[in-house]
């Protein structure tokens, strides 16, 4: 009973370990990181000469961050003491924290600057300034009421509901005793990590750009530590933020490069998440000559993890899916870590390695999947030339040539005789068989300058063999009987030494041999040409006479409607010249009259304007006229 | 069969003749003005082709649309058709004529290119 309970209870543990794996295996790994020689740019950024107190704050309290003393300390410190405004509580925030970034420089404030500071610490001072009082009494070592600020970032944070201003908030509240309800500020981590843009699943960032993510990820961290709490980030998120903030390699400003110092300074030194940076020194290719397979394994700030350990999980070959390592470590050398892969004896291919470092449990993306390239020298052996007779009457006659010499005397192939190679490709070192991608044989008259390539191909044992047939290959040569330079190209990713080798001298006789006609260089660059251009045809018509036959046909029955109402007696006898209905007519002819100009001059709206005024009034002309023969119609009646 | 049908022909041209009023004939001329105008615009289509296609939509449109018109201003005049027609005196069923008419040789000359 209590045996299969243990049973199970392993199957269940190496189920979720698996799972676990599995899971780990998918995990994010940062793709954008800072070099050495981006630290080093960023150390040059920040220690540009000051121009006044800001800067000095920034380059001052940006180098402590990356672990660099200012070059000139008692410059810097008479210098911040020249400039600091005791009225201005930014000033007195600057000159306070950069004067404790440097050690034995102290600044003295008077009772007044004190109280000043005091009274900025209230719901009508904005996130900002609260933020530069507290840090300024901290730094300066002056006592501050933590629980009075926490109600006032509370009030404020609920006003100024922006990324910067909860993010100083943030930061002023990791100033505070730790005694104070920091509860409520804590979970404005999460709220604001929500606000996080995630583009493409690699970068996460605010829309508010690299400086607001850089100072939220030093916020959040400095105030995770100061109360003890992990930051509700997952490791994930944490990589694409490494990725966005390192993205960018050089500063626009000294507030950004401070910044990204800053977030630098955090993530490679907090209680919680410390990402890790796993990359090969140079190419990840190893050979004889260079057997060690070398890796930086850093943090963000591009400084060697010392005292992790580093294992290669699983190395297998790409190609034939074979492990060829499995959990081996790797040694630490001056702070590269290296592994003696071709001590392994891995064939000549590309090689998948799973590395995990492992020795802090605040590691984050720490395992980290590499290809590795191996490459080797290529050796040819057996290189035989000969001429075979096609009816294979005569017997063949074999010549060999060593590499990387020329067969001394030309072979001599007419339509009768086919040309034949066959050599083998070895490793140099271990004799093993190679297939490299490319393995071609080019033909080359020196005379025309024509060149033919083929295709050497590998039979099943690995033996390359290449034929000419002289009588059907002659399209290729357009049947141009000469001499032929015969050359082996040999070409690999993985090859160090490709060869291009002049083989031997090939003399080629064609059949039906045509007049040499020069070869024809391919010019794609001369002027081709020219192009006339067509314009469109004007349609067909119909002769003029068909036209003007039917247009008299067409307007011949308005002389039958004519003679049709003469004949029926219609008249305007009725007529009445009151001033409506000549009126009325004038202006029907006249909309009449723009609808020809309309059609000959007009636009729509230009005759739309017209109509308008000369419709209105043959409207109330003609209605006038129409109730006139109404009236007169009824009184008849 | 032919003679009844001339027969019948006869009959409704001497019927037509008598009944119906000079107004109304008037206006008959002028449909059958219209009719032949249409006719005529569609039989030079068949024959030479629709180039420019557009003239001639616009042209016989614009024949068929006076048809419609002029054919509901006479029913709308007819003494015989008062009953159906109460709030609508010939004046107003020719303001309509007119108005209507107006819109379609907008819409016709806009379209005849």
């Amino acid at each position: 009973m209590e045996a299969s309970g243990s049973f199970l209870h392993a199957i269940l543990n190496l189920s979720l370990l698996v799972f676990v794996l599995a899971l780990e295996a998918q995990a994010l790994t940062p793709s954008h990181y800072l070099v050495a020689s981006d630290v080093d740019r960023l150390q040059a950024v920040l220690s540009q000469p000051f121009t006044d107190l800001k800067s000095a704050y920034f380059s001052v309290v940006g180098l402590s961050k990356l672990g660099v003393s200012v070059a000139d300390s008692n410059d810097a410190c008479s210098f911040i003491k020249a400039n600091v405004d005791s009225s201005s509580i930014e000033a007195l925030f600057y000159a306070a924290e950069a004067s404790q970034a440097i050690s034995s420089c102290e600044i003295h404030v008077s009772n007044e600057t004190r109280d000043s500071l005091h009274a900025a610490v209230s719901e009508d001072s904005t996130v900002s300034q609260i933020h530069q009082a507290v840090s300024a009494l901290s730094s300066l070592g002056l006592p501050l009421a933590s629980q009075e600020v926490v109600s006032a970032l509370k009030a404020r944070i609920s006003k100024e509901d922006n990324v910067v201003a909860i993010t100083l908030a943030l930061q002023t509240a990791s100033r505070l005793s730790q005694q104070a309800e920091l509860g409520e500020i804590l979970e404005e981590i999460e709220d604001l990590a929500a606000r996080l843009d995630d583009l493409g699943g690699v970068y996460l960032q605010f829309e508010e750009g690299l400086e607001a993510t850089a100072l939220f990820v030093s916020a959040a961290y400095a105030l995770s530590d100061h109360v003890d709490m992990e930051p509700p980030l997952k490791e994930d998120q944490v990589i694409q933020l490494v990725n966005s903030i390192f993205s960018k390699k050089s500063w626009d400003s000294l507030s950004e490069a401070f910044s990204v110092a800053s977030a630098a300074a955090a993530l490679s030194n907090n209680r919680f998440h410390k990402p890790v940076v796993v990359s090969a020194v140079g190419p990840a290719t190893v050979s004889h000559s260079h057997p060690l397979l070398q890796l930086h394994v850093t943090d963000v700030l591009c400084q060697p993890l010392s005292s992790a350990n580093v294992l290669v999980e699983s190395a297998t070959s790409v190609a034939s899916k074979a492990a060829i390592l499995s959990q081996t470590p790797f040694t630490l050398r001056d702070g590269i870590f290296e592994l003696n892969f071709m001590a392994s004896k891995p064939a000549s291919g590309y090689y998948q390695f799973s590395v995990a470092v492992t020795g802090d449990s605040r590691l984050v993306a720490n395992h980290v999947e590499l290809k590795v390239k191996v490459s080797t020298k290529v050796a040819i052996n057996n290189m035989d030339l000969s001429v075979v007779d096609k009816d294979q009457s005569i017997g063949t006659k074999t010549t060999r040539v060593e590499y990387p010499n020329k067969g001394k005397a030309s072979f001599i192939a007419d339509s009768h005789q086919n040309f034949a190679m066959t050599f083998q490709l070895v490793d140099e070192t271990t004799g093993v068989e190679l297939t490299p991608h490319q393995t071609f044989v080019r033909l080359h008259n020196q005379k025309t300058g024509q060149e033919v390539v083929f295709v050497a191909e590998p039979d099943s044992k690995n033996l390359y063999k290449f034929e000419l047939d002289t009588a059907e290959r002659k399209t290729e040569f357009d049947s141009i009987s000469g001499t032929y330079a015969l050359y082996l190209m040999v070409g690999d990713a993985t090859l160090e030494n490709p060869v291009l080798w002049n083989v031997a001298d090939v003399v080629l006789k064609f059949p039906d041999e045509e007049a040499p006609s020069t070869v024809q260089s391919k010019n794609l660059y001369v002027p081709k040409p020219e192009i006339q251009h067509l314009f469109r045809e004007p349609e067909k018509r119909p002769p003029t006479v068909l036209s003007n036959t039917f247009t008299a046909l067409v307007l011949s029955p308005f002389l039958l409607l004519l003679i049709l109402w003469f004949k029926l007696g219609a008249n305007i006898s009725n007529f009445s010249f009151s001033p409506s209905s000549v009126l009325f007519h004038v202006g029907h002819a006249a909309m009449l009259g723009l609808m020809y100009v309309y059609w000959t001059h007009l636009n729509m709206f230009q005759t739309l304007k017209y109509l308008a005024i000369i419709g209105s009034l043959t409207f109330l002309a003609g209605n006038r006229m129409l109730a006139q023969k109404a009236v007169k119609r009824t009184h008849e009646h | 069969m032919s003679s009844s049908v001339i027969s019948v022909i006869s009959r409704f041209l001497e019927e037509y003749n008598s009944s119906t009023s000079t107004k109304l004939k008037v206006v008959d001329a002028y449909l059958l003005y219209i009719l032949l105008t249409g006719a005529l615009q569609f039989l030079y289509c068949l024959l030479v082709g629709t180039f420019p296609f557009n003239s001639f939509l616009s042209g016989f449109i614009s024949c068929v649309g006076s048809f419609i018109l002029a054919v509901c201003l006479r029913i709308q005049i007819n003494p015989q058709n008062k009953a159906e027609f109460l709030s609508t005196s010939p004046e107003r069923a020719f303001a309509d004529f007119l108005f209507a008419h107006t819109v379609l040789h907008l819409v016709a000359i806009n379209f005849v290119g």
